[in-house]
């Protein structure tokens, strides 16, 4: 079947099976393989994408489900000149380790900004239950994450 | 009713085995443009070893660790290793790096003596020069060097060398000896709040101190802790491989339960700044040793929170409940018997 999406603010298609799900579609056939395929049945959380502002487990949306969607994937976030600024602090933080979770760890945190731009660290660790993460304790994460909602405020405040 | 309690974990963990070899070897070049490179047959796992291996280089060549180049995990060309394994790279592969790069930065010392008027012995490399001891003004540029000791001299800088923790017996008879090169310390403090109608236990606030000699990159060490702490609730609370005729029956993560963020307390992480003259830079190691303490500090604090001891992991809401159940039946037998 013929889907069409727009993927990080591109227009894309791929003619697929119907069975493909959306991360198979990104990944094998959008060449957009920087989404993660960790436990494939919705537990780990490192193919969340966010599907028309929601954060949504990848593996587990049917590609025909997202047809006509905006997403926004882990591409979507750096240009090739500045990485995002939760890239950037997740660096500077030392918030990653083998990194597998990262990915979807930094979609789960960008729609939680997008939503919420002054979480509390309850709504942040609320936010990021649904990635999993074996090496970090995610102190780092979540830290990382606060500090970025203190700058998006200091801004705006400004 | 929910009642708080806190409770204290101590523990050593040995670093760099001795009972049989334990080697490390690496190879360090400097290059003519004033950069490093590092060849390591160690791999980088997430715990930061590379960039700290790199760190080793650029401090022993008097380098920026942006000037070093590492070469890692490859039979093809990186020198033998014994593994990222047993909390070892840091102590092991690290000394291996200091002793080669000092090789390399003595050459260095001899091609750049004459022109400095000085002994080999009385240079340092410091802020990318080769300098008189204590003088920065009589210095040459690293790179000058390197190009004078490779085309004046004849001699390129590079050095190769290896580690091994020295190997030692163990007394035949009474099986004692040194089987360790060194050893770290740590304390963990948990508080924890268990609600002794349901058994169920909420971890407050986890304290760690860890000595792991002179940390050569603090963050990184954090982060090895923090990981080892979440790896400790787990194995405390939660994680469990359940078998039935012998064939596990929770298999994936949705049954194999294992802490998210939101299982895990706060944390407070302190680092006893320690020198061992056995490591590179005092240093010695971070890895496994963070989850050693963890569970037992936990149950302490369900000990000093309801009185109970847990003695099969995890302590379960159900296991903590049944715990409680027989205490208060041992209680009442005691005071009608």
């Amino acid at each position: 079947m013929l889907i069409e999406l727009r993927v990080n603010g591109e227009l894309r298609s791929a003619d697929v099976p119907p069975e493909t799900t959306l991360l198979k579609m990104l990944r094998e056939h959008l060449d957009l393989p920087g989404t993660k395929l960790g436990c494939d049945v919705g537990d780990c959380g490192t193919c969340t994408v966010i599907v028309d502002g929601v954060s949504v487990n990848s593996c587990l949306l049917l590609a025909g489900r997202a047809k006509g969607s905006e997403v926004t994937t882990i591409e979507g976030l750096a240009n090739s000149n500045t990485l995002h600024p939760l890239q950037q602090k997740f660096e500077e933080y030392g918030a990653l380790q083998c990194g597998f979770c990262g990915p979807g760890m930094l979609m789960s945190a960008k729609n939680l900004l997008d939503n919420n731009p002054t979480p509390t660290v309850y709504e942040v660790r609320d936010a990021l239950a649904g990635n999993l993460c074996r090496c970090t304790g995610y102190t780092k994460i979540i830290e990382a994450v606060v500090d970025v909602s203190r700058d998006m405020k200091a801004e705006s405040d400004a | 009713m929910k009642k708080r309690g806190r409770g204290m974990a101590c523990m050593w963990y040995p670093i760099g085995f001795t009972v049989l070899a334990n080697p490390s070897a690496a190879t360090v070049k400097v290059n003519t443009d004033g950069t490093a490179t590092l060849l390591t047959g160690t791999v980088e796992t997430g715990q930061g070893a590379l960039t700290v291996l790199g760190q080793i280089a650029a401090e022993t060549l008097g380098l920026s660790t942006d000037d070093v180049h590492v070469v890692s995990g490859d039979t093809d060309v990186t020198p033998m290793d014994t593994g990222a394994i047993a909390s070892r790279t840091t102590y092991v592969t690290g000394n291996a790096i200091v002793k080669a790069a000092e090789k390399a930065r003595e050459i260095l010392f001899e091609a750049a003596a004459p022109l400095l008027n000085v002994k080999p012995n009385q240079l340092e490399a410091r802020d990318k020069r080769i300098q008189v001891l204590g003088f920065p003004s009589s210095s040459i540029p690293i790179s000058d060097v390197v190009q004078h000791s490779e085309s004046v001299v004849g001699n390129p800088a590079i050095g190769s060398a290896s580690y091994n923790p020295p190997t030692l017996a163990m007394d035949p008879e009474t099986g004692q000896g040194k089987p360790f090169n060194t050893y770290v310390y740590a304390t963990q403090i948990a508080d924890v709040e268990v609600d002794d109608e349901t058994g169920e236990v909420e971890i407050l606030k986890i304290v760690a101190v860890h000595d792991c000699g002179t940390p050569i990159n603090p963050m990184l060490v954090e982060g090895q802790i923090q990981g080892g702490i979440s790896m400790g609730v787990g194995f405390a609370l939660q994680e469990e491989i359940l078998f039935e005729e012998g064939r596990q029956i929770n298999p994936n993560l949705t049954n194999y339960i294992m802490p998210t963020s939101l299982d895990m307390p706060e944390l407070e992480v302190g680092l006893v700044d320690n020198y061992d003259p056995t490591g590179p830079f005092g240093a010695k190691g971070a890895g496994e040793p963070t989850a050693v303490p963890t569970a037992a500090a936990i149950m302490n604090a369900i000990y000093d929170a309801v009185g109970v001891r847990i003695t099969s992991l995890p302590a379960t809401a159900e296991r903590v409940m049944m715990a409680i159940l027989e205490k208060q039946d041992s209680e009442k037998t005691a005071a009608t018997g």
